[in-house]
């Protein structure tokens, strides 16, 4: 296998262009035996002890969380915080945060494909596991909180005992669908582009039984000419069905609130407010999960290279400052509406018993985000990393707001009331954190982190010099 | 019995699988894709066609050397789309207006009130599309199938995730190893091997 590199002509008259270079896929010009060499040893050398130590934290944590969904099952909701008149809180509250941080991830490895943002390429694998266990931790809730467990089929279009169907032009139900659709597409999406990856683990197993469950999942891949035309042509449709899912499933989320007449719910910007929220969101969730990942495992620094998060932290940039003018956006409109219970339920949110978290909410997205203009903060990756934290935060109180403080301060002042949530709201919440967490530390251990024959491909000196194909 | 097989022994190729089985193909690994490619080329023009390349990353350029069709994958899922989209409505609208209609804050049941059906449409096109996708690319490729007898070379099953690979089966009508033998190594084919079946008591 030959490598090249890149020679470029600087004559001393010509203007220096090697500024519009792009920045180089792998840093240092290695070879792709070291790509594979690289991202394989995460999974085959010996377990680093601080994995053991962190699956026991996020395990514990998980298990607690089960624990108080089993207690919630056998004793009833009345076991959670919400109460009249704030019955929605906390459950779907964690169940938007967690399904809106998925987003990054499909945009990341859909969404950018599509648009051959090459830079994507070596970190869209770990940003769809992201999808796909965010998801995850967002379908928990869902099956719960409806109360009676046993009765969630229900939710499936089937008649129920009075050979009644559900109501299809409820957003409840659009809801299934679409976070069904989206755990749907976006595992496939991530397993099937795994599978290559799958198979390069499997011939370079030295044990039987890991050649055996490598075997097993890469499906007999041979990596034949044939294969790889099949492969590319579903890679690129899964990305267009991708792309469709980053717009619509949260669209569609926001509908539960949007279609309600619920002052402070029923605006026609939920749909872009949601999107947009849930792509900033991600995008700092994929920060906080792969800036430790380099620290973890230094071979990535090569792989997963400061330019790279450079462009994340400008996606989050972005996404902030949508969201910064859904909130101006949002305030004009209460006050602009001339409408009575509009306007309270603002002031109420900015006055009343939930003010700090509101404020908590303003204070982190309206600011936060607006740090990554410059550079100097961009490239420092350790305080990118706790701002990325902050925007989480930030972001998990804006969906606290958006659905208690709505709910709290509805028509009627005298149903006003308030939300408090129980400890077993809480263990619940970090449970979906550990949960999360866990299964990213499963992803680390045993599948490849990072999409070895995109990136491969995407090398220079990889392609065939004189081939009629796209590539340089 | 293979009766390939006395050609084969004439030219001392090192033999991968068991040498009582039937001769599959005879491969060889390349040292670059430009090496691969151009070898390609060459088959072609030699009038072969039951080859097969085996590369660690899809190679631009080679289906096309290869002439392999497009992939039609593409259809498979637009077939998958349109009967989703079908199956959703007539799951919607079957029983939200003959089967028990359901009047919901007055909202109408004819077809005005499309829009709110919409929503689930999309999300089971997406999810019919994507099942439609993977699936067909499973089983357009061949998957899954764990017993393919290019494993019995070791070589291969060891080094396929970086080598570039060129295997040339025994039912091509051109077939002969003497032949394949030079004109791979004049390509610039390395450890070519007569690869045979496994025998029956594997690995």
């Amino acid at each position: 296998m030959s490598t090249s590199t890149i020679v470029t002509t600087n004559e001393a008259d010509a203007p220096d262009l090697s500024v519009l270079d792009r920045p180089p896929q792998v840093l240092n010009n290695r070879d792709p035996r070291w790509v594979t060499d690289s991202v394989c040893s995460i999974v085959e050398s010996k377990t680093p002890l601080w994995w053991y130590a962190a699956i026991t934290v996020s395990g514990t944590f998980a298990g607690i969380g089960g624990a108080c969904i089993l207690y919630m099952i056998v004793t009833g909701v009345g076991v959670w915080g919400s109460n009249s008149p704030c019955f929605w809180a906390w459950d779907i509250t964690n169940f938007i945060f967690w399904v809106s941080m998925a987003h990054a991830g499909s945009l990341i490895s859909a969404l950018l494909f599509l648009t051959r943002q090459k830079w994507s390429l070596s970190i869209s694998r770990s940003a769809e596991a992201m999808t796909v266990f965010a998801i995850i931790c967002a379908g928990v809730y869902p099956a719960i909180h409806i109360g009676r467990v046993w009765f969630v089929w229900f939710l499936f279009p089937v008649p129920n005992n009075y050979g009644m169907w559900p109501n299809f032009s409820s957003p409840l139900l659009w809801d299934v669908f679409a976070v069904s659709s989206y755990l749907t597409v976006s595992s496939l999406f991530w397993f099937a582009g795994m599978i290559p990856d799958l198979a390069v683990l499997r011939d370079r197993a030295t044990t039987k039984i890991r050649k055996f469950c490598y075997g097993i999942f890469s499906l007999g891949w041979l990596g034949t000419a044939r294969q790889w035309r099949h492969y590319e042509m579903m890679y690129v449709l899964l990305a267009g069905l991708t792309s469709v899912l980053v717009v619509t499933v949260t669209t569609i989320v926001s509908s539960d609130c949007a279609t309600s007449v619920v002052p402070g719910w029923h605006a026609t910007i939920f749909p872009f407010y949601f999107m947009v929220g849930a792509v900033y969101s991600g995008s700092a969730a994929v920060l906080t999960l792969l800036i430790p990942l380099r620290l973890a495992y230094p071979q990535l620094k090569e792989l997963i290279t400061p330019p790279q998060l450079d462009k994340v932290c400008k996606l989050l940039l972005m996404m902030g400052s949508c969201v910064a003018y859904v909130y101006v956006m949002e305030l004009f409109n209460a006050w602009y509406s001339a409408n009575a219970f509009e306007r309270g339920c603002f002031w109420e949110r900015f006055h009343g018993s939930c003010a700090w978290y509101a404020i908590t909410c303003l204070s982190i997205n309206l600011t936060i985000p607006q740090l990554f203009w410059f550079k100097a903060v961009r490239r420092c990756l350790p305080l990118v990393f706790v701002l990325a934290i902050l925007c989480n935060i930030g972001m998990w109180f804006e969906r606290f707001m958006i659905v208690t403080s709505t709910l709290t301060h509805d028509f009627l002042p005298s149903s006003w009331g308030d939300f408090h949530p129980s400890i077993v709201d809480i263990l619940t919440a970090t449970g979906t954190l550990g949960i999360f967490f866990t299964l990213f530390l499963l992803f680390i251990r045993f599948v490849p982190i990072m999409s070895m024959n995109e990136v491969k491909a995407a090398m220079p000196g990889t392609q065939p010099t004189h081939s009629t194909g796209e590539e340089h | 019995m293979s009766h390939h097989l006395p050609h084969l022994q004439n030219h001392h190729l090192p033999v991968a699988g068991s040498k009582d089985e039937p001769l599959y193909a005879i491969g060889a690994r390349f040292d670059s894709p430009d090496a691969l490619l151009h070898a390609v080329e060459t088959l072609q023009k030699n009038g072969y066609s039951s080859y097969e390349c085996f590369t660690p990353y899809p190679l631009h350029g080679l289906p096309e050397a290869m002439r392999l069709k497009k992939s039609i994958l593409s259809f498979l899922v637009l077939g998958g789309g349109v009967t989703a989209v079908l199956i959703a409505l007539s799951m919607e609208l079957i029983p939200s207006t003959l089967i028990y209609p359901l009047v919901v804050d007055g909202k109408p049941l004819n077809l005005s009130a499309l829009p709110q059906y919409i929503p689930i449409t999309v999300a089971l096109t997406l999810m019919i599309g994507a099942i439609t996708a993977v699936v067909g690319m499973i089983l357009l490729g061949g998957m899954p199938r764990f017993n393919n007898p290019i494993f019995a070379w070791d070589l291969f099953a060891t080094e396929s995730y970086r080598g570039f690979f060129l295997a040339i089966e025994a039912n091509d009508k051109m077939f002969s190893s003497a032949t394949i033998n030079k004109l791979l190594h004049d390509l610039g084919g390395r450890e070519i091997t007569a690869i045979h079946q496994e025998g029956p008591e594997g690995r």
